[in-house]
């Protein structure tokens, strides 16, 4: 007998075609979401099926697909995230960009696990997705328009309110800002697809945006997943009280402490004191915060709205940690209004606030050192606040210097002096964010190896944190490595990763097991389930590989990680030289069953039953 | 010994200082400076020591920058002159 679909799944993948407006479902085989599980498992599937390898990520070839997880729209705490996955046009290579809100337990509803947007429209456009699947319309009108106005302009067309989920691009997007990002507005709260230009891959495709309106399907769980969730409850809020109250900017002042919070484009990795407390979680709470925001389906409600009245910002969303560090501290710019302020702009405009803020502050360093000078661009000395806001105008709109700012600090390097390779801060391509590839080993490994390049959603620094493979290279490669494997799970079931780590324990453990078995019906153990988030991050890999940007040459870390140990305060001479990160390499790939130049060999893609897709990824 | 205490987050809102310098006697632990502030202030309470006289899983402190988890956790030694950093949890964001 054939095995049927878990009743947790709508059961169907929904292609349609931006050209001709066409639809076509797909039936998810029961296989293939026991082997991938859902989110970023099934985005990966979809890539490595759909994308030539040599196409450009600009190309029609390239797809944009959106994905849900098994749990989304259960009693899963924080299974309200979706996933986008593409091509990246920062990287080259496969990536996943997840984000919060009411979106994702929309699309559940409508019964397709997932949505994949094939070629271009002839004309601008948005896509709205129902329950019927979906229709391509006219986005005229909506030229330029800024991503959480188009939001509110795409509920008015399909005047429903809020009952029609957004997900926007800005004009960055638009413009092809290599960084640009996807913004959804909600009745909730705003989330951000964040990383590696899943904006402006959606404008490349001249779609503006992806609203979607929920339908009647709901997920039935094949046990009492309810009543397990409920046990992880008082672990889950004890653990979340700073985010509850502060959010991720709370992080500010005590990974400052410890010395491993980059300053200056990371010439030093530490601020003086009164400089962190000035954009720190504790001060914009104090003065700026002005209420909690949430996604769907949690308790934690880490998101905040903030208000500057000098600034003209009401409810905006607060800066994030990741956002605090790209935007303030690389920068040394500590007027916290001005930070909010640009954070704003860029949330507005629509552009990852990571990679544009290392490459401001990369660009502020060439300045320094002579590379750039005042013909190339005013404000690029460190410090300058009111540059920022402006930059963060002209990046959006390619305007002068911004033109060049929208190719990401890799690719403006390699208009400048050779000397600028020094002061880059990013792996393949993709700008690091916060955690400190010098002073946590485990992010070193994790950052090298990472197939999305410099993202901290790959390798975690939560445990590193906690004193564990910190300071040591001893297991530390494996340790990146099941990282990776517990991240690639945790977005393969589009789990707030805050509420993972925090109630349900930042390892693999039982507990997901146990969870999984329970909306599944299968029978899963602990080693089942980390295999899942094994068998996605090889996939992602052969995806890499196949387009010749993973192997042993592009692991690796930028000069200064590699060749500047960090000057002074509490991590002082922590880096990570070159004979270490290959000593690191070595072990990596052997744990992982890699051959030297870090390709997954035949056993290990026949051990994770890969076969079929990397034989597709090879054509 | 002279330590000088910094505060973060909801331990800054429980004690209602950022930064304070006290004098301990030498030989003082961690776990000794936890319990002293827990004494000082009601709302902190059972929220920095755990039942076993571990720091609690819902602080992080830092000697001089540095994670105690790096030192003896709680029983570590602490001397004159130093600082001790007392935040959340810190995870990644």
């Amino acid at each position: 007998m054939s095995e049927t679909l878990p009743s947790v799944y709508g059961g169907e993948i929904l292609h349609v075609d931006l050209e001709t407006g066409d639809n076509e479902i797909e039936s998810i085989d029961p296989q293939d979401a026991r082997r991938f599980l859902g989110g970023n498992g099934f985005v990966a599937k979809q890539v490595a099926e759909h994308v030539p390898v040599d196409a450009d990520p600009f190309d029609p070839e390239n797809v944009l697909a959106l994905a849900v997880g098994p749990m989304n729209a259960t009693p899963f705490q924080s299974t309200s995230r979706g996933v986008v996955g593409f091509v990246s046009p920062m990287t080259n290579g496969f990536f996943d960009s997840t984000f919060g809100g009411t979106l994702p337990q929309a699309l559940k509803t409508t019964g397709f696990d997932g949505v994949v947007l094939h070629g271009a429209a002839e004309e601008h456009s948005y896509v709205v997705v129902d329950e019927d699947g979906a229709e391509v319309k006219s986005a005229d009108g909506l030229e330029g328009t800024e991503t959480y106005e188009t939001c509110g302009e795409i509920r008015d067309r399909e005047g429903v309110g809020y009952d029609t989920h957004v997900l926007a691009n800005g004009p960055a997007g638009e413009n092809q800002v290599r960084y640009a990002c996807l913004v959804h507005e909600s009745k909730l709260r705003e989330g951000v697809a964040g990383r590696g230009g899943a904006g402006a891959v959606l404008g490349s495709k001249n779609v503006k945006a992806i609203a979607v309106q929920g339908g009647d399907f709901q997920p039935e769980p094949a046990g009492d997943l309810q009543g397990r969730a409920v046990q992880q409850m008082g672990r889950l809020m004890e653990e979340t009280e700073m985010l509850q109250e502060y959010g991720t900017s709370g992080l500010v002042n005590p990974i400052n402490e410890m010395g491993k919070l980059g300053h200056r484009n990371m010439q030093t990795e530490q601020a003086d004191a009164e400089d962190a407390e000035a954009v720190s979680g504790e001060t914009l709470y104090e003065e700026y915060v002005t209420e909690d925001t949430t996604c769907a389906n949690c308790a934690v409600k880490c998101g905040k709205h903030v208000s500057v009245e000098a600034e003209g910002i009401t409810e905006g969303k607060i800066p994030e940690f990741e956002s605090l560090f790209g935007t303030a501290t690389l920068q040394e710019v500590y007027d916290p209004e001005r930070v909010i302020k640009a954070n704003d702009l860029c949330d507005r405009l629509g552009m990852d606030t990571i990679s544009w803020g290392v490459t401001v502050a990369f660009a502020r360093e060439c300045y320094e050192k002579g590379l750039l000078d005042d013909d190339d661009s005013p404000h690029l000395e460190f410090g300058d606040a009111d540059g920022l806001v402006e930059l963060a105008r002209k990046t959006a709109e390619r305007e002068g210097f911004g033109d060049d700012l929208a190719e990401g600090s890799f690719r403006l390097a390699e208009s400048l002096d050779d000397e600028a390779d020094r002061y880059l801060y990013g792996a393949k391509g993709l700008e690091f964010a916060a955690h400190s590839a010098r002073g946590l080993k485990g992010m070193s490994i994790g950052y090298a190896t990472a197939t999305r390049g410099g993202s901290h959603h790959d390798t975690r620094p939560t445990l590193q944190y906690d004193g564990n493979h910190d300071e040591t290279t001893k297991g530390t490669p494996e340790f990146a490595a099941r990282t990776q494997h517990f991240t690639a799970l945790g977005d393969s079931l589009t789990q707030c990763r805050f509420v993972s780590e925090a109630g349900w324990g930042a390892r693999v453990n039982e507990r997901y097991a146990e969870a999984i078995s329970l909306a599944t019906g299968w029978e899963l153990s602990t080693e089942d389930v980390e295999a899942i988030g094994e068998r996605i991050y090889n996939l992602e890999r052969l995806i890499n590989v196949a387009r010749g940007v993973a192997d042993r040459g592009t692991d690796t870390l930028p000069h200064r990680t590699m060749h500047e140990p960090i000057p002074d305060g509490p991590s002082e001479g922590m880096y990570c030289p070159p004979e270490e990160l290959e000593g690191m390499l070595d072990e990596y790939y052997e744990f992982r069953g890699w051959n030297d130049n870090g390709h997954p060999t035949t056993d290990t893609v026949e051990r994770l039953d890969l076969s079929d897709v990397a034989e597709h990824v090879a054509d | 010994m002279e330590l000088e205490l910094r505060y973060f987050a909801m331990i800054r809102e429980a004690v209602g200082e950022r930064t304070t310098t006290r004098e301990f006697d030498s030989g003082t632990t961690v776990r000794d400076v936890l319990a002293t502030l827990e004494d000082d202030h009601p709302d902190l309470e059972g929220t920095l020591l755990a039942n076993d006289g571990a720091v609690a899983r819902s602080i992080t402190v830092l000697r001089n920058g540095t994670n105690v988890t790096h030192f003896e956790g709680g029983a570590t030694e602490l001397a004159d002159g130093d600082t001790l950093s007392i935040t959340p949890p810190v995870t990644g964001g």
